[in-house]
């Protein structure tokens, strides 16, 4: 590498641009991927022939009208739909292109792709404890300290309950809350965040600095949200999925999807025309 | 289908559009009958009215700003809160070269022969025929009718290009006449500016019902410009 290094500038020169080139290539192969998804709760067709890919270090976001599926299809990415009884899956769905389904153990694949919810639901801890425990129950045998604060940090919480890690933690706000949460899904160090609805409880000041927090951490984690905010998903995400019914209508770079959608259905929803 | 209330505030800004295209073409074509006619009360009219020109482009950007900040729209919507905006300052400004039009007229009627050398009338047409056109594209969403218009600028360039050689072989000739020459180039130049205004609508036109942004051809990348021909 030092080889390639411009001795004028000190600017690495081929070496960067191969760098750079395999980086792309890395973030352009998909970190989960779905091909040909079905999903029914007892006769019902939840989901139909959906296939898409989530490319690492992005936020996707999924949108639709209640029932479309966006947040079936959202559990259906870490197996959360198999703790729901009468249900059943065909389709495939890979994780840096590992059957999550036949090749991988539900409890590595829940570790790997976290989950954060659309109600704040801490434990009824401490703020570390909250924190903590995901991490010492998957065997973490690191400095406890050290994480709690890296969690907290990332999550954005840090300079706000540092003073009162030992506090409970349900007398934080509904947003603080929320980024406990996220802290505690961070713990135990996934690749993809899941998030749905993470902000349909919180008030603007709470949802901004939410997104903030789902902003940075984008750098280090792949994320995918469910969300019924449509301001919210052009904000935040770089994707973004459209469904109705089921069915993926439309999925596109988040700025095309807003400003020049294929489908009428999309341009009908997004405008507000029904929902 | 959902009422909606950015419905009703985007047939106001539709409304507010059109009434001004239409002041702004009678201005246009009073502005011209006044110089081919030598017509001065038509003329200081033309220069009184040009307030009201301007107050509706401050209506027009208040509406928009409105739709914006209270709406959020996307997509086609959005869209036309963008040509809006644009469209706007093209008529504003088409309005003010109307009025520099009935500025200069006192001066060219004072060498009706001058006027005479030029086809100002022909030109005076043609572009008042591409400001109708386009607003029948943009009221109708006609993006060929819009396309068409866009192609009718090069002719309007080359009547002014004659227009000025013309005249600057005129007031060589014709010494005594110069300060009316002078008036009258800019005249042409006006009306060419005229045109330049159409067409940037027609392109904003296109954009509004294709997504397409066709302005600055050299700058897009060759994939877009191929997407155009195939349109």
């Amino acid at each position: 590498m030092a080889d390639h290094v411009s001795p004028a500038e000190g600017v690495p020169t081929t070496a960067y641009s191969e760098l750079h080139r395999d980086r792309e290539a890395q973030r352009m192969r998909p970190k989960m991927e779905v091909r040909n998804l079905y999903f029914w709760y007892g006769d019902k067709l939840a989901l139909k022939d959906i296939s898409l890919q989530i490319l690492p270090n992005e936020v996707t976001a999924f949108i639709g009208p209640s029932g479309c599926g966006k947040s079936t299809l959202l559990r259906c990415l870490n197996r959360m739909n198999e703790l729901i009884p009468n249900t059943r899956l065909e389709g495939t769905v890979l994780l840096d292109g590992r059957d999550i389904y036949r090749a991988m153990d539900p409890v590595v694949v829940r570790r790997r792709v976290g989950m954060v919810f659309q109600k704040p639901n801490p434990f009824p801890k401490s703020i570390y404890q909250n924190v903590a425990w995901g991490a010492r129950i998957n065997g973490y045998r690191g400095d406890m300290d050290e994480l709690v604060e890296r969690c907290l940090r990332l999550a954005a919480l840090w300079d706000e309950v540092k003073d009162r890690l030992h506090d409970n933690a349900y007398g934080l706000s509904g947003g603080q809350q929320q980024r406990l949460c996220i802290a505690r899904a961070l713990a135990v160090e996934p690749e993809v965040l899941l998030m749905d609805e993470p902000a349909s409880a919180l008030d603007p000041i709470a949802t901004a600095k939410l997104e903030e927090t789902i902003l940075e951490l984008k750098k280090s984690y792949t994320i995918v949200i469910v969300t019924h905010n449509m301001h919210q998903a052009s904000r935040i995400s770089d994707t973004t999925a459209f469904f109705y019914m089921g069915e993926l209508i439309e999925m596109n770079r988040t700025d095309e999807l807003f400003t020049r959608p294929r489908e009428k259905r999309t341009e009908d929803y997004i405008t507000g025309r029904f929902g | 289908m959902v009422h909606r209330h950015i419905d009703d505030e985007l047939l106001v800004l539709q409304r507010l559009l059109f009434e001004m295209a239409n002041l702004v073409d009678e201005q246009m074509a009073n502005a011209i009958d006044a110089l081919l006619r030598r017509d001065l009360e038509l003329a200081a009219q033309v220069r009184a009215r040009d307030d009201e020109v301007d107050a509706y482009e401050l209506k027009i950007d208040r509406q928009c700003e409105r739709i914006l900040a209270l709406h959020h729209p996307v997509a086609a919507e959005l869209r036309m809160i963008i040509t809006a905006v644009k469209v706007n300052t093209d008529l504003e400004r088409i309005g003010d070269h109307c009025k520099n039009l009935a500025k200069h007229t006192p001066h060219v009627v004072q060498a009706p022969e001058a006027l005479a050398q030029t086809r100002i009338e022909e030109m005076a047409d043609a572009s008042r025929a591409m400001l109708r056109q386009v607003q029948e594209a943009f009221l109708k969403r006609d993006r060929l009718l819009a396309r068409q218009v866009l192609a009718q600028d090069l002719q309007i360039d080359r009547l002014h290009r004659e227009n000025f050689e013309q005249l600057v072989r005129f007031g060589q000739q014709h010494p005594e006449h110069i300060e009316a020459v002078a008036h009258l180039i800019t005249a042409s130049k006006a009306l060419e500016r005229i045109s330049d205004h159409a067409k940037n609508i027609a392109e904003s036109v296109v954009f509004l019902i294709e997504g397409v942004d066709i302005r600055h051809r050299k700058l897009r990348e060759p994939q877009a410009q191929e997407g155009d021909q195939h349109s």
